[in-house]
């Protein structure tokens, strides 16, 4: 069956079969691999992609009801050849080692930003607590978003 | 997985139309994250998927005189943003936002939570406290069910191959009420409840316990009534007093319920400092409130 749903802003018009999960769509049939399956179960949050404005475990979606909706990955994040702040600003908070959990933890963090510009460490903690890291731990990821708040706002002052 | 077919449904008669046509092997999908779950280890084995997620109908929360009706594929998230959640029924709320974590709140649903009938769904003890009741619908008609009788041992009551549950509705608590609820856990998210309570409290002018619901879930198989502790608070000063008299009430509920499980002495002391929890946020509401 086909289905039609735009994914980083580019539209999709594919041929699915219907026992696919969101996550089976973006990564193997659309290359977009920097979508991680971890348990396949909903509870690890690698798999999290932007779906119509809010964050979900990609392996907890069928292929089949993401038709008609707009999808972000972490491939989608940089603009111009320039990385997100939330990227930039994990880089800068070295808050990477192994890296598995990373697109996800930054998907979720974008999500949290979306909706919540401001948000405390208290907020950012509950906005990322979909997603486990096994290496690096959770005050780095937090570090990082708070840092990532701060490039946002640098970002808007310069614009205005 | 065994799916043939999948339907993206438009509209509830045509999901009703499914349902009808393909009863056994069809399975409803909401939210997706019991039931994928369950596709993806063979514990279920549908031959057909209709996804409700996109009806809005079913993705509302109303209130309709004295009433609030919940559409069944109404997400956590949908509910924890909702201020009509957030005085009295403020223990529905803080149920919801226990659930899981961000992505599941996002797409996990209320009905979700009772139709896959979870012994430690945590959305099921405050509903039941509240008085709840289901509307199921069918090609066949419309039924009408008391959450609380939803779940019990003959699973009679039990949705049917080609019934969808519709919504959720009780009655918003009077000012002279509140809900609470406890959760204990393993962690903070995604923590699968060990044991949570809820009580709905009425008071009248004296402070006396004028109407009482108590709920559990975790504690059994399905989230039940606790009857033994409303009986022994009924008519009872609402002060700390009465922490004495639930917790001995629970506790012989456990002792007549859990004897012999590996739980048992574990739950036996939770559950009484979850009732003191939820003591502790009715009485803060009754507190602030001016009755």
């Amino acid at each position: 069956m086909f289905i039609q749903l735009v994914i980083n802003g580019i539209n999709y018009k594919v041929d699915i079969d219907p026992n696919m999960r969101l996550i089976d769509l973006l990564r193997d049939k659309l290359g977009l691999v920097g979508t991680k399956e971890g348990c396949g179960e909903g509870e690890c949050g690698a798999c999290t992609v932007i779906m119509d404005g809010e964050s979900v475990n990609s392996c907890m979606v069928m292929a089949f009801q993401a038709d008609g909706s707009n999808i972000t990955t972490i491939e989608g994040l940089e603009e111009n050849g320039e990385l997100h702040p939330i990227q930039k600003a994990y880089m800068e908070e070295g808050s990477v080692q192994c890296g598995f959990c990373i697109p996800g933890m930054i998907m979720s963090t974008k999500a949290l930003l979306d909706k919540h510009p401001n948000p405390n460490r208290e907020e950012i903690r509950e906005g990322i607590s979909g997603n486990l890291c096994r290496c690096t731990g959770y005050n780095k990821a937090i570090n990082a978003a708070e840092r990532a708040i701060e490039i946002l706002k640098e970002g808007a002052k310069n614009e205005a | 997985m065994t799916l043939d077919q999948v339907f993206k449904g438009n509209s509830i008669s045509e999901v009703l139309e499914l349902l009808n046509q393909y009863k056994e092997d069809a399975k409803i999908i909401a939210g997706g994250t019991d039931i994928i779950i369950g596709l993806r280890n063979g514990k279920i084995t549908p031959k057909v998927l209709i996804d409700i997620s996109k009806i809005d109908e079913l993705r509302q929360i109303q209130v309709e005189e004295n009433k609030i009706i919940i559409g069944s594929a109404t997400t956590y998230t949908q509910i924890v943003e909702n201020e009509l959640f957030d005085t009295n029924l403020y223990g529905f709320k803080k149920a919801c936002r226990l659930v899981g974590s961000p992505q599941i709140r996002n797409k996990g649903t209320i009905g979700g939570n009772i139709a896959n009938a979870s012994p430690a769904a945590d959305s099921i003890p405050p509903l039941i406290a509240l008085g709840a009741e289901l509307n199921i619908s069918s090609l066949r008609g419309n039924r009408k069910l008391l959450l609380e009788d939803y779940f019990n041992e003959k699973e009679d009551n039990r949705l049917r191959a080609d019934e969808l549950l519709m919504s959720i509705e009780f009655e918003i608590p009077k000012k002279n009420q509140v809900l609470g609820f406890s959760k204990l856990g393993l962690r903070k998210a995604l923590a699968i409840s060990r044991v949570t309570l809820s009580s709905l409290i009425g008071i009248d002018d004296d402070v006396n316990i004028e109407n009482i619901r108590v709920a559990s879930g975790s504690i059994g198989k399905y989230p039940m009534r606790e009857r033994e502790v409303e009986e022994a608070l009924i008519g009872k000063r609402f002060n700390s007093e009465i922490l004495k008299i639930a917790a001995s009430s629970l506790q012989s509920s456990m002792d007549k319920r859990l004897v012999g499980r590996s739980t048992y002495p574990y739950k036996r002391r939770a559950v009484v400092t979850l009732f003191e929890e939820v003591y502790k946020d009715n009485l803060s509401y009754f507190n602030e409130v001016t009755l």
